[in-house]
């Protein structure tokens, strides 16, 4: 019996993992290189997939599906290896794919049943009894607030219906990562907010691993820890969210309700930098010291401003991809 | 929201993903049983198992009454019943002095032809209605992906959509076939009866699986080279009528070759083939005409390999034990298991062929 991931509790006696293998990273990539024909999709691919939610972001073509692929061991490498959970899938495709679950980008149903048939059906695959699965499905499908809709064929089902089977197909065997192309795609914002908000709540709550595969950044730098940028099947860019939107000059930004415009100009009486952002609904404040601060303290006790939050200030990440992308090409070989 | 919404729970259960394929064909079958259509050819192929049920029938009470042992078959001193007992145990040509080796004679032939002459050609119309659905509309569905990221093999996948078929098919074999066993047993004078007949349902389930094994592997690989049923149905139909015909025409040339040796060959020619050409079986006394349209007739037929509905006969009636010649049996039986074999390969090749892509 193995036991699963932090927060998990899948266990199984089908599969003999070792100890250690099951506490390991869950996914590491080394090297990979993927090639169809002539065409090289996947080039000298390193990167680690720590547990949190990571987004895996890139332009069409990039190659984030095949390296779906590789995790998931559908496609022989050319060189490299993948690692999930300590298993290689290329050797073991049935083990790795029981700790993880997958939400296509493309509808892929199976025409005939209704949503819930299709969640327990997925249930079933994967190992569980028969009246469990189906409970689990209904269960599933309450925390996706799929409503009586679920008992349509899925080929009548909205786009943001049909997202919401996939998603609660892909979770229905509680696997340890989760792996999302494009979660998103087509969902009203309500829909949205409240997708992300379930991926949050599997990473933090239940020590799920997150993998998204999206080109919505706001997505990501809304939900995610990491990001991995591939580009041209190479990792241009990879790292925390937070180190990534670091801004150079260190600028705070403060956001205010109140007369914003009498606070810069307060502040600029008093030889402190400060300017209204683009929108003019925050205020970014250059190289802060503790004398800046206090000054900082002081207009805002003077002009009546209500501080929202102050924090330092972030790069928006389409900014940063898109640096990324302007930037010379050069080949990531160290873990991303 | 829901009221019993408990949120998120993990999973606290085993995971046994080692019955994968039983999962699929159970909902395979499932789907499938919503076609109206193939309900009513199911349910059309029965019927053909009450006539043979008759003829069961007619043919015990025949050799009850002892009209068969006793020679008295002139058709103008029995009844109707009789009449019909004698005429079904002449036309498959059981001994009719030894009542044991009659029936056991008559009742391997009657199951024969009636797994041949009405269940083949209806299977073939059931595996053309099931058969071109089960992996094509996966693939237009992109219902692979669902499938090949979950714990599954491809043999699994294959096994499960096989088992879809190899239900269906069985629906119209195997079980009626049984079905008519009981009914003989149950029609016989004694019970003893079952333990003197105790090979044929082993006959049976062999010569259903003859039939099964290549026809729902060969209609499996068509569906899944495509992702449009229509083609795979028109490939499967085609199939069997274009084997159908190259096996008639091909048989035609050969017995205009025997009728007229001159027109086509020399003397020499003519003496080489004859040699070579196994014999003739010596054939029933009388309405062999019954028994060649049941395809029972045992008679050569070298181009059987030909054609799928033809090479599953002679396996078959080589099971049941009517086709005794190994060398006559070869040519089908090898035939029957390039087509198993080379379907199972391709299905291999293109299941998760789109996932690999």
């Amino acid at each position: 019996m193995i036991a699963a991931g932090a927060g998990g509790t899948v266990s199984c006696e089908d599969v003999s993992v070792p100890e250690p293998a099951a506490r390991s990273l869950p996914v590491r990539l080394e090297g990979v290189t993927k090639r169809y024909g002539r065409r090289t999709v996947l080039s000298d691919v390193w990167a680690e997939i720590p547990p949190g939610i990571t987004g895996l972001v890139g332009p069409n073509g990039a190659g984030k599906s095949t390296l779906v692929r590789a995790i998931l061991g559908l496609v022989r490498l050319a060189a490299g290896s993948v690692s999930v959970f300590g298993l290689d899938p290329a050797v073991a495709p049935r083990q790795v794919r029981q700790r993880v679950g997958v939400v296509p980008e493309d509808d892929a149903t199976v025409p005939g049943l209704t949503g819930v048939e299709m969640v327990q059906y997925a249930a079933r695959l994967s190992g569980l009894p028969a009246t469990e699965g189906l409970r689990r499905a209904h269960e599933v499908l309450d925390w996706c607030d799929a409503g009586q809709e679920r008992y349509r064929s899925v080929e009548t089902l909205s786009v943001g219906m049909r997202q919401k089977v996939a998603f609660a197909a892909a979770i229905v065997h509680d696997p340890d990562l989760v792996i999302l192309d494009e979660p998103t795609n087509g969902l009203d914002p309500l829909e949205r907010r409240a997708m992300l908000g379930r991926l949050v709540t599997l990473a933090r709550e239940h020590g799920k691993t997150i993998l998204i595969s999206t080109h919505v950044l706001r997505d990501v730098q809304s939900i995610c820890d990491r990001l991995v940028l591939l580009v041209k099947g190479r990792i241009r860019l990879a790292g925390t969210i937070a180190a990534l939107t670091e801004t150079a000059g260190e600028e705070l930004r403060l956001r205010a309700a109140g007369p914003l415009e009498e606070l810069v100009a307060a502040l600029g009486e008093r030889r402190v930098a400060a300017r209204l952002t683009d929108d003019r609904r925050a205020m970014l404040l250059a190289a802060p010291t503790a004398d800046t601060l206090a000054i900082l303290w002081d207009e805002v006790a003077r002009t009546g401003v209500d501080i929202i939050s102050l924090e330092p200030d972030r790069r928006p990440l389409e900014d940063v991809f898109l640096a990324a992308l302007a930037a010379p090409e050069e080949a990531s070989h160290a873990p991303a | 929201m829901p009221l019993h919404d408990v949120g998120y729970r993990p999973w606290t259960g085993r995971l046994r993903p080692g019955g994968a394929a039983g999962v699929i064909a159970t909902t395979g079958i499932r789907l499938t049983w919503k076609s109206r259509w193939l309900r009513r050819v199911l349910f059309f192929a029965w019927s053909p198992a009450v006539m043979f049920a008759a003829g069961f029938f007619a043919f015990e009470q025949a050799l009850d009454e002892g009209v068969i042992t006793a020679g008295r078959t002139a058709i103008g001193r029995l009844d109707g019943l009789q009449m019909i007992g004698s005429l079904v145990a002449e036309s498959l040509g059981g001994r009719l002095d030894d009542p044991a080796e009659a029936r056991r004679t008559v009742w391997s032939r009657l199951l024969l032809a009636f797994m041949r002459a009405p269940q083949a050609m209806l299977l073939a119309v059931v595996v053309g209605l099931v058969a071109p659905r089960l992996i094509a509309d996966d693939l237009r569905a992109k219902a692979w992906l669902f499938y090949f990221t979950r714990p599954l093999s491809r043999f699994q996948y294959i096994l499960g959509k096989f088992g879809v078929l190899a239900v269906i098919v069985s629906l119209v074999t195997l079980l009626p076939a049984l079905a008519l066993w009981l009914v003989g047993v149950l029609v016989s004078p004694s019970i003893s009866v079952a333990l003197a007949t105790w090979d044929l349902p082993l006959r049976i389930a062999g010569a259903a699986v003859a039939v099964t094994l290549p026809t729902a592997l060969l209609a499996l690989a068509y569906s899944s080279l495509t992702a449009e049923t229509r083609i795979a149905t028109f490939a499967w139909f085609a199939t069997w009528v274009a084997c159908w015909i190259a096996h008639g025409a091909l048989s035609a040339a050969d017995a205009t070759a025997q009728a007229n040796p001159q027109a086509s060959l020399t003397a020499a020619d003519n003496a080489a083939e004859q040699a070579a050409r196994p014999r003739p079986r010596p054939r029933p006394r009388r309405f062999s005409w019954l028994a060649r349209a049941a395809g029972i007739d045992g008679s050569a037929d070298r181009w059987a390999w030909l054609s799928l509905f033809h090479a599953q006969g002679v396996v078959q009636a080589w099971i049941f034990g009517i086709e005794r010649r190994l060398a006559a049996v070869l040519p089908s039986l090898a035939m029957l298991t390039a087509v198993t074999f080379g379907s199972l390969g391709l299905l291999f090749l293109r299941v998760d062929a789109p996932a690999r892509a």
